[in-house]
C-alpha cells in the first residue's frame, strides 16, 4: 500500500484527529509524567536539557491542550458538522492537510520547547513560526467547515455546530491576539498589559477552544444515547451567547493580586461569578434532557465518557468562581490548588469528553464496534480514578503551602511539607499515562487492526 | 432566535471585538507609562540573562511580584505598575515552587548564585529547582547578572553593599583563622557576644538541629562541619570550618547572631525569614555540639528557667561544671 500524504477517504479527517489526540494523549501525559518525577527526585534527570522541569512543563500543557484535547475535539466537531447539516465535508483533502498542520505544530512546538526556544507566557509559549502554522490551521478548518455549513442540506442548525463555529472563530482571535503574532520576536507586548492580554488569552484559551467544543459534543451525544430531544431550545440560547460574553472578559482574575487596575479586577471577579449563569443553563438543559435516563448513558462507553465530563465541568465551574474571590485567593494562588483545577478543566471535563467522542463516534466512522470495549473501560475507570486523586493530593498539597505563606513560612520551608503529595501525584500519574497508552492501542485497533480490513481495504 | 452560520460567526467576532476593547486595549491605553521610582532600564548582560530566563520558562516556578499579604524574599516592597514598563515578555508568574524573584538582585553574593545555578541543592539542599551547568558558564554568567538587577536600583543598592562586605571579608579570611575569627566576633553586638544558648541540650534538640543543619546548612559546611560541602569550590571566601574553632569563645549568641543575620558578602545568607527563635538556637546547639566541640547551652546567666526545660547540666560537651543558681 502506498503512502498518500493527503489520502480521501470517508471520515478520513475526523479518524486522523482521533488518532492523533490518542498519540498526544500518550506524549503529552508522559511529559507530565516526567515533569512530575521532577518535583520528587529533581537529580534523577539531572542536567538533561531536553527535559528539564521548566521545558517539559510547557511541553505538557500545550501538548494536552492542543494535541490530545485540541485534537479529539477537533476530530469529533468535523464529524457533527458534516452530520447534523447531512452534508458531506466540503474537502477532505482539505481537512487532511489541516490534520498534518496540526500536528506539526505541536510536534515542532514540543521540539523547540525541548531545545529552549520558548516565548515564556502560559500556552502562548510556542515561538511565532508555529503560531503562524496553528493560526493557518484553524483558518482553513474554518473555511473548510463553514463550505460544508453553506452547502448543508439541513436548514436548522442544531446547537452543537453553533458551538463549534463560535469556538473555531474565538479560538483563531484569541490566539492571534493573545500570542501578538504583530511582534513576532517576542510575542508580547509591554509591560503590565502584556500580563493583562497573556491572561485574557490563558483564560481564553481554555474557555472559547476547549469549552465551546466540548459542549458541543455534549450537546450531539447525549440526546442520541438517551433518545429524546433536547430539553430546551430557549435554555441552549441563553448558555451559548451568554458563555461568549461573559467568559471572555474574566482572564485578568489569574494575575488579580498584581498591580493592574481595579476596576479590571472587579469585571474579572464579577464575571468569574457570573460564570454560574452560563454554566448552569448548559448542565441544566443537558441533564434535563437525561433525566431519568442516566443508565443509558452508562450503556455505551462513549455516553459514560461524556457524562462523567458533564459532573467534572460542574465541579470545575463551581470551583472557578469559588477560587477568583480575592479571599480565597489569598490561600490559593500561586501554588497546587491551581493545578488541580487546571487539570479537573482541561483532562476531567473537555479531556474526558473528547474521549467520549472520539469512543461515541468511532463505530459509527469505521462501521464495526471498537477493538475491545473492555479497555476502553478500563481506560474510562483509570482517567476517573486518576483525575480524582490528582484532585485531592494537589488541592490539599496547595492548602498547605498556601496557609502556610500566609502563616509567614517561606517557600523553600514549605517544599518539604508537601513532598509526600507530589509522590502521591507521581502515583497517580502512572495511571493515567495507562490509561493514554491503552486509548492509543484501542483507537489505533479499531481504525487499522486486521479484524476490520474487510471495510476499507 | 434564527441561528444562522452567519449570525453565529458575526456575532462571536462583534462579541469577540467589544470585550476585546474592554479587557484588553482599555487597560492597555490606560495603564501607566512611567516609570516607578526603583526602575532603571537592563544593561546588555542582564538583557541577555533575561532572555534565558524567558526561553528556559523560569517563570513556571518564580514569580515576579510581591503583594502585600507577601513574606519572605523580597516582601520590603509592594509590586506597581511602574516596575513594569520594560518587561516583553511579561513574567509576572503563576506558581511559587521557587521564591518571587522580584526583589532577589543583591540579596546574595555572585559565587552563592553560581553554586546554586550549576546546583540548586549545593546551597539549598531541599530545593526542587532543576540544576543548570549544562547551559555552560557564558550563560549562567548572564542569568546571574540578570537575578542581580531585579529590583532595579534596590537591587543596586544590595549590590554595592555585597560588594563592600565581600572585600572586608576576604581580607579577614586572608589574614588567617585568628584574626577572622577576631574579626567575626568584632562585627557582633556585645549583649549578642555574651549571651548563651538559652535552651538546655537535649537529645531532641540536638536532632531537630540535625535537621535543619540538613536542610539549610550542609551544603556549604558539610556533614561534619569542616566546610568542606558540595558548595565550597565555588565559594570565596570559603565556608567556615567549624571544628577549628573549639576554645575561640563562640558563644550560642554568635552563633545566632550569624544564622539570623547572616555575613554579607560571602555566600553565608541570612536565616531570619526561614528559622525563627528556638530552630536558630537548635541548630546553633547542633554546630556547637558536635562540630566545635563546647557549648554554653543552658549554662548561666540564664534568668528565670523555663518550666518545660530539663535540669542544667545534662550535656556531656559543657564547658564548665553545671551550676543551678537558685
Amino acid at each position: 500500500m502506498k503512502f498518500e500524504f493527503l489520502k480521501e477517504e470517508p471520515h478520513g479527517t475526523t479518524k486522523a484527529f482521533f488518532l492523533s489526540s490518542a498519540v498526544w494523549m500518550v506524549l503529552g501525559t508522559t511529559f507530565g509524567f516526567i515533569g512530575a518525577i521532577q518535583l520528587v527526585a529533581p537529580e534523577l534527570l539531572a542536567n538533561i536539557p531536553w527535559v528539564v522541569f521548566s521545558r517539559i512543563r510547557p511541553m505538557h500543557t500545550n501538548a494536552v491542550i492542543f494535541g490530545f484535547v485540541g485534537s479529539g475535539l477537533i476530530g469529533c466537531a468535523h464529524y457533527l458538522v458534516y452530520t447534523l447539516l447531512r452534508s458531506p465535508l466540503y474537502s477532505e483533502k482539505m481537512g487532511k492537510l489541516t490534520v498534518w498542520m496540526w500536528n506539526l505544530a505541536v510536534l515542532f512546538g514540543s521540539l523547540t520547547l525541548s531545545r529552549g526556544y520558548s516565548q515564556t507566557r502560559e500556552y502562548a509559549e510556542w515561538i511565532w513560526p508555529i503560531d503562524i502554522l496553528v493560526l493557518a490551521a484553524l483558518a482553513l478548518m474554518f473555511y473548510n467547515l463553514f463550505q460544508t455549513a453553506r452547502r448543508r442540506q439541513e436548514k436548522l442548525l442544531y446547537v452543537s455546530v453553533w458551538y463549534v463555529f463560535a469556538g473555531l472563530v474565538f479560538t483563531f482571535f484569541i490566539y492571534f491576539f493573545g500570542n501578538a503574532v504583530w511582534n513576532p520576536a517576542t510575542g508580547s507586548i509591554t509591560g503590565m498589559p502584556d500580563g493583562i492580554l497573556a491572561w485574557f488569552y490563558g483564560h481564553g484559551i481554555v474557555g472559547l477552544f476547549l469549552t465551546p467544543l466540548a459542549v458541543a459534543i455534549a450537546y450531539y451525544v447525549i440526546p442520541i444515547v438517551c433518545r429524546v430531544p433536547l430539553y430546551s431550545h430557549t435554555l441552549s440560547l441563553l448558555g451559548f451567547w451568554s458563555i461568549l460574553m461573559i467568559y471572555t472578559h474574566i482572564g485578568a482574575h489569574h494575575i488579580l493580586q498584581a498591580p493592574t487596575p481595579t476596576w479590571l479586577k472587579v469585571i474579572a471577579i464579577t464575571g468569574s461569578v457570573a460564570m454560574l449563569l452560563p454554566v448552569s443553563a448548559v448542565l441544566v438543559n443537558l441533564w434535563l434532557t437525561m433525566r431519568g435516563r442516566v443508565a443509558n448513558m452508562h450503556a455505551t462507553i462513549g455516553g459514560k465518557f461524556v457524562f462523567a465530563g458533564t459532573l467534572w465541568y460542574l465541579l470545575t465551574c463551581l470551583q472557578g468562581p469559588l477560587q477568583s474571590l480575592p479571599s480565597v485567593q489569598k490561600v490559593t494562588h500561586f501554588n497546587n490548588w491551581v493545578v488541580a483545577h487546571a487539570h479537573m478543566g482541561v483532562l476531567g471535563f473537555s479531556g474526558v469528553i473528547a474521549l467520549g467522542g472520539i469512543y461515541f463516534i468511532l463505530p459509527r466512522i469505521t462501521g464495526r464496534s471498537l477493538h475491545s470495549e473492555f479497555l476502553a473501560e478500563m481506560q474510562y475507570w483509570l482517567v476517573l480514578v486518576g483525575m480524582a486523586g490528582f484532585f485531592t493530593v494537589l488541592t490539599v498539597a496547595g492548602l498547605i503551602q498556601g496557609h502556610g505563606w500566609l502563616q509567614g513560612e517561606t517557600v523553600y520551608r514549605m517544599l518539604p511539607q508537601i513532598h509526600i503529595y507530589m509522590v502521591l501525584r507521581l502515583a497517580i500519574g502512572v495511571l493515567i499515562v495507562s490509561g493514554a497508552i491503552l486509548g492509543l492501542y484501542n483507537i489505533f485497533m479499531t481504525l487499522h487492526g486486521s479484524r476490520g480490513k474487510e471495510g476499507s481495504s | 432566535m434564527k441561528m444562522t452560520p452567519s449570525l453565529i460567526v458575526g456575532g462571536s467576532v462583534a462579541i469577540f471585538a467589544s470585550v476585546l476593547y474592554i479587557a484588553v486595549l482599555l487597560p492597555w491605553s490606560t495603564t501607566t507609562r512611567e516609570p516607578s521610582d526603583i526602575f532603571r532600564w537592563r544593561t546588555p548582560l542582564e538583557e541577555r540573562g533575561r532572555q534565558l530566563y524567558v526561553n528556559n520558562n523560569c517563570s513556571t516556578c518564580h514569580s515576579q511580584f510581591i503583594r502585600p499579604i507577601d513574606w519572605g524574599l523580597g516582601a520590603e516592597r509592594i509590586a506597581q505598575a511602574g516596575d513594569y514598563i520594560d518587561e516583553r515578555p511579561h513574567l509576572l508568574g503563576t506558581q511559587r515552587t521557587g521564591p518571587d524573584l522580584s526583589q532577589a538582585g543583591g540579596e546574595h553574593p555572585d559565587d552563592w548564585h553560581l553554586a546554586h545555578f550549576i546546583n540548586p541543592r549545593y546551597v539549598r539542599p531541599e530545593s526542587l529547582m532543576p540544576s543548570w551547568e549544562f547551559l555552560g558558564m557564558e550563560n549562567i554568567e548572564a542569568l546571574i547578572a540578570y537575578v542581580q538587577s531585579l529590583g532595579f536600583k534596590m537591587a543596586d543598592y544590595r549590590m554595592e553593599r555585597q560588594r563592600y562586605w565581600k572585600e572586608k571579608a576576604i581580607e579577614a579570611y586572608e589574614a588567617g583563622t585568628d584574626a577572622n575569627v577576631a574579626w567575626l566576633h568584632e562585627r557582633v553586638p556585645k549583649p549578642w557576644r555574651n549571651l548563651p544558648n538559652p535552651y538546655g541540650t537535649t537529645e531532641a534538640g540536638l536532632k531537630r538541629g540535625q535537621k535543619i543543619y540538613q536542610g539549610f546548612c550542609i551544603g556549604c559546611h558539610g556533614p561534619i562541619g569542616d566546610g568542606m560541602g558540595p558548595a565550597a569550590p565555588y565559594l570565596y571566601p570559603p565556608p567556615l570550618n567549624f571544628t577549628t574553632l573549639k576554645g575561640r569563645g563562640v558563644s550560642g549568641g554568635i552563633l545566632y547572631y550569624y544564622i539570623m543575620n547572616g555575613i554579607t558578602g560571602t555566600a553565608m545568607p541570612y536565616f531570619k525569614r526561614d528559622l525563627e527563635s528556638e530552630k536558630i538556637w537548635d541548630v546553633g546547639n547542633y554546630v556547637a555540639t558536635h562540630f566545635i566541640g563546647e557549648t554554653d547551652a543552658g549554662q548561666p546567666p540564664k534568668g528565670i528557667e523555663a518550666s518545660y526545660e530539663p535540669p542544667y547540666g545534662e550535656n556531656p560537651y559543657g564547658g564548665e561544671e553545671p551550676r543551678r543558681e537558685r
